[in-house]
């Protein structure tokens, strides 16, 4: 549980950690946006590496970027198959009884998962491998700000989501060591049909709900105490002035997104439709 | 009466990741049937670790867990009895308390074994009186009691599954001096009237002297120290090193010790240390 | 003597009635005391006597059924306490609570630290050399850029005091801030707190149930049913063992020696609160016989 890829910020000294966060949302969203406009090999081929430029620029060990993609294994499996089985086309290239397997359906397998997997790589570099969850969140709270005018309570979500990111841990933890617990007492998790298995969860969630309303009712207490009072004549100690520097990686994906504009319309190696 | 018994137990946590740490090395140890045997060690040294593994909780990575000569392993689909048997009650035990009434959280353990209504209700009564707790609160909800008596709650909700060792993590942490005593005072009577086998894990040295005849020291994950309190706390010096407190008068004996007084490192309560100095001071006169 | 930094005069305090029938007891009864500004307090009491009570009354996270109670000079009761008012008696009152984990917000250790001064609008260069003074005053300045939850107990209640420090406050008030501590967190913690008083001149009320802790203490006030049952040096204090048994509460195991040795007959004249003092008092008795 520990391990789940969220929030899971991996320190080190690269040009992507000390890019500022706000540019780093944009440029995600600039990033997710070009992964959709790919259509054909060529564009596909740019898309991976710059998948692989953005690993090498956040100097994160690929082994650590490769786990990250392992909760999706199972999805990008799927729709792999999906696509190899169910897509049809021009040219047939296996045929067996009802089975009949199209080049274009082996494409769109792998354009599909080049896909996913430049998205997640894309995501985790920009975002949840070099920025901490506190920057991450401040950022938003930043660009999500004139929202405040329409009196959205963008202060408040993001406060939400850092003490949100501060619990997780250790509510998983404490799941844990009650679940250990009531093991102790005997009770049994792993038997029985959908409905005892889902009665046998009672004796963890109780306790874990009290234990969680307990701790925000101490924590509440505990922010009073420092004179929390909502965002209003709040300071930060981390202060980002968007340097001149920082508008270079949006250059370069507003280039990246072209490109493939570019080599779409060129239309050069197989174009999906 | 039944006795545990570790062989060669070692225990890694994150095994087969890049962070494993050995939690437990090689550990070789009997635990006493029939005392109170007291395991000793700061934070990270592997107590709780040792504690789940008595259970049946955890499963070693290597070595055996022998429940009266039995593998506790050797067949997996029977290892929640061994868990009525070795009744496990972990740090801040209040956590697990989940039912509407007392009675009920309390009947969890039993429930589970498969136990008759009546025989449920008898083994309640049985454990909410050893727990030192007042039959009143039965039906009340388990989260309108105070802090300790929620604590001696959760503890008679695995009395009451009437283990033959009753294991207890920390069983008094956090807890004012009057909540101490009870608990432990009570557990000494459950000890007496059950002559079952009790293992506490704790960090206050001066309990530990008080209540445990047997005592185990751990450090790093290894045993350093098995033996009857005489023997544990005449190393004083050994527990130090360990990064263990020692009891205030043990303390007090060392330096007096230092300074020609004829009394030994071996006194660890109130009560030899009033009977050494007196004798002295007598002879004195 | 200065006007007291705190003042309490006739506080009580009762729970409203709730469905378990708790609370019809006043949690404090008619209380009145001082303390001085630099003063280390130690607050002893079982459990419902109302210490804890009495720690969040003195920054306003309650405000009490009837009594007045003034901080450096202010009366906190007053009707009249505007919002501005409410923040500068809690930044001037600073609070550690018993849970580490429950008391920290951030994801990082400075960035938790900065929360308070964040809150108070202080600009951010002096938020940053705020922070990395008070993680280095309670020895955890290489730890800034760790998550908490990665930390020892011991660590993260030094982190929850640097959070309470970067406030710049002049007393702080240490509710059980040890009891989920094994004995070496509890002594980095207290002689953190010791370095707070001592070298700051911070004004410490610590609430305990050890009573190793609260011999380090220049006073001890012991709170029963809601009022001072006992007030002054540990010395004082201790001299009442008898006393402090009967509401649940204990001496440390020298002092309960002496008081021993003394009842069998010995002469031990002197304070008996520290270990080495027992072993002086007890050296001396025994020398002056050979």
């Amino acid at each position: 549980m520990k391990s789940i890829a969220f929030g899971q910020f991996y320190p080190a000294n690269s040009p992507l950690h000390k890019l500022d966060p706000r540019i780093k949302v944009i440029l995600t969203v600039l990033y997710i946006v070009c992964s959709f406009l790919c259509k054909n090999l060529l564009s596909f081929a740019l898309l991976a590496l710059s998948a692989i430029l953005l690993i090498l620029c956040g100097r994160v060990p690929i082994r650590i970027v490769l786990r990250g993609l392992r909760p999706v294994l199972i999805i990008l499996a799927f729709t792999a198959l999906l696509n190899i089985f169910w897509t049809k086309g021009e040219q047939l290239l296996f045929a067996w009884k009802f089975i009949e397997i199209y080049a274009e359906g082996l494409y769109a397998a792998v354009f599909m998962m080049v896909r996913i997997a430049t998205l997640i790589i894309g995501t985790g570099m920009l975002l949840t491998y070099t920025t901490t969850p506190i920057a991450l969140t401040d950022a938003l709270e930043d660009l999500l700000s004139p929202l405040k005018k329409l009196k959205v309570p963008v202060h408040e979500f993001a406060m939400m989501m850092t003490i949100a990111l501060r619990f997780i841990p250790l509510l998983s933890e404490e799941t844990e060591k009650i679940m250990t617990a009531q093991k102790a007492r005997g009770a049994d998790f792993s038997s029985g049909g959908l409905i005892q298995r889902a009665k046998a969860l009672i004796p963890i969630l109780i306790p874990l709900f009290v234990s969680a309303f307990n701790r925000a009712g101490d924590l509440a207490t505990a922010m009073e105490c420092r004179c929390y009072h909502g965002g209003e004549g709040r300071t930060r100690m981390h202060v980002r002035h968007v340097r001149l520097v920082d508008f270079i990686p949006l250059l370069l994906v507003l280039l990246l997104g072209a490109s493939l504009i570019f080599l779409n319309v060129l239309g050069i190696g197989f174009s999906m439709k | 009466m039944a006795e545990i018994k570790l062989e060669n137990l070692s225990y890694f946590h994150g095994k087969d990741t890049p962070y494993e740490i050995k939690a437990l090395d090689t550990i070789n140890l009997t635990i006493p049937s029939g005392m109170i045997t007291g395991l000793i060690g700061h934070t990270g040294s592997g107590k709780s670790t040792l504690v789940q593994m008595l259970n049946g909780i955890l499963r070693p990575h290597e070595g055996r867990v022998l429940l009266d000569g039995q593998d506790i392993w050797e067949k997996q689909k029977n290892i929640r009895s061994v868990r009525f048997r070795v009744g496990l009650v972990m740090q801040y035990p209040e956590y697990q308390l989940f039912e509407e009434t007392v009675y009920k959280d309390i009947a969890f353990g039993p429930k589970n074994m498969g136990l008759g209504e009546e025989e449920i209700r008898v083994r309640v009564e049985e454990s909410v009186r050893f727990a030192g707790l007042s039959p009143e609160l039965l039906q009340k909800s388990p989260f309108d009691l105070s802090g300790g008596e929620k604590r001696r709650a959760a503890i008679a909700g695995i009395i009451a599954m009437r283990p033959d060792v009753l294991v207890l993590d920390e069983p008094a942490a956090g807890l004012d001096p009057r909540g101490r005593e009870a608990i432990f005072s009570n557990l000494v009577k459950y000890h007496e009237e059950s002559g079952n086998t009790v293992v506490i894990v704790s960090h206050s040295m001066e309990d530990m002297a008080r209540y445990c005849d047997n005592l185990i020291v751990m450090n790093e994950g290894k045993i350093v120290m098995q033996g009857d309190r005489d023997y544990v706390f005449s190393r004083s010096n050994q527990l130090t090193e360990v990064g263990l407190d020692i009891p205030q008068v043990t303390k007090l004996m060392l330096i007096l010790k230092e300074q020609g007084i004829d009394v030994d490192g071996g006194i660890y309560t109130v009560d030899q240390a009033l009977e050494r100095i007196l004798s002295i001071y007598r002879k004195s006169l | 003597m200065s006007n007291p930094f705190i003042k309490i005069e006739g506080l009580s305090y009762r729970y409203d009635e709730d469905s378990s029938g708790m609370g019809k007891h006043p949690v404090l009864n008619d209380l009145s005391m001082e303390i001085e500004e630099g003063s280390f307090v130690a607050v002893l009491g079982h459990n419902g006597s109302g210490k804890s009570t009495l720690a969040k009354l003195l920054n306003m996270i309650l405000t009490p059924t009837s009594g007045k109670i003034f901080v450096d000079g202010k009366e906190i009761t007053d009707e009249a306490m505007t919002d501005e008012d409410v923040l500068s008696l809690r930044k001037n009152m600073g609070m550690v609570f018993q849970n580490p984990d429950n008391q920290l917000v951030a994801t990082i250790v400075e960035d938790d630290v900065a929360f308070g001064p964040e809150n108070l609008g202080i600009p951010s260069d002096e938020i940053r050399a705020r922070v990395n003074s008070v993680l280095s005053d309670v020895g955890m300045l290489e730890y800034a850029t760790h998550e908490p939850h990665r930390l020892s107990g011991g660590q993260k209640q030094r982190i929850a005091i640097a959070g309470v420090l970067a406030m710049l406050p002049k007393c702080i008030v240490f509710d059980e801030s040890t009891a989920m501590l094994d004995p070496i967190g509890r002594k980095e913690v207290m002689d953190a707190i010791l370095r707070l008083n001592r070298e700051k001149g911070i004004t410490v009320i610590m609430i305990t149930h050890y009573m190793e802790e609260a011999a380090l203490a220049d006073r001890i006030l012991v709170l029963h049913d809601g009022n001072v049952l006992l007030d002054g040096t540990p010395s004082e204090v201790f001299e009442q063992e008898p006393l402090l048994k009967s509401c649940g509460l204990n001496v440390p195991q020298c002092t309960s020696l002496i008081h021993q040795l003394r009842d069998a007959g010995m002469s031990l004249d002197g304070d008996c609160v520290s270990i080495e003092q027992c072993a002086e008092l007890i050296l001396q008795t025994l020398n002056k016989e050979r």
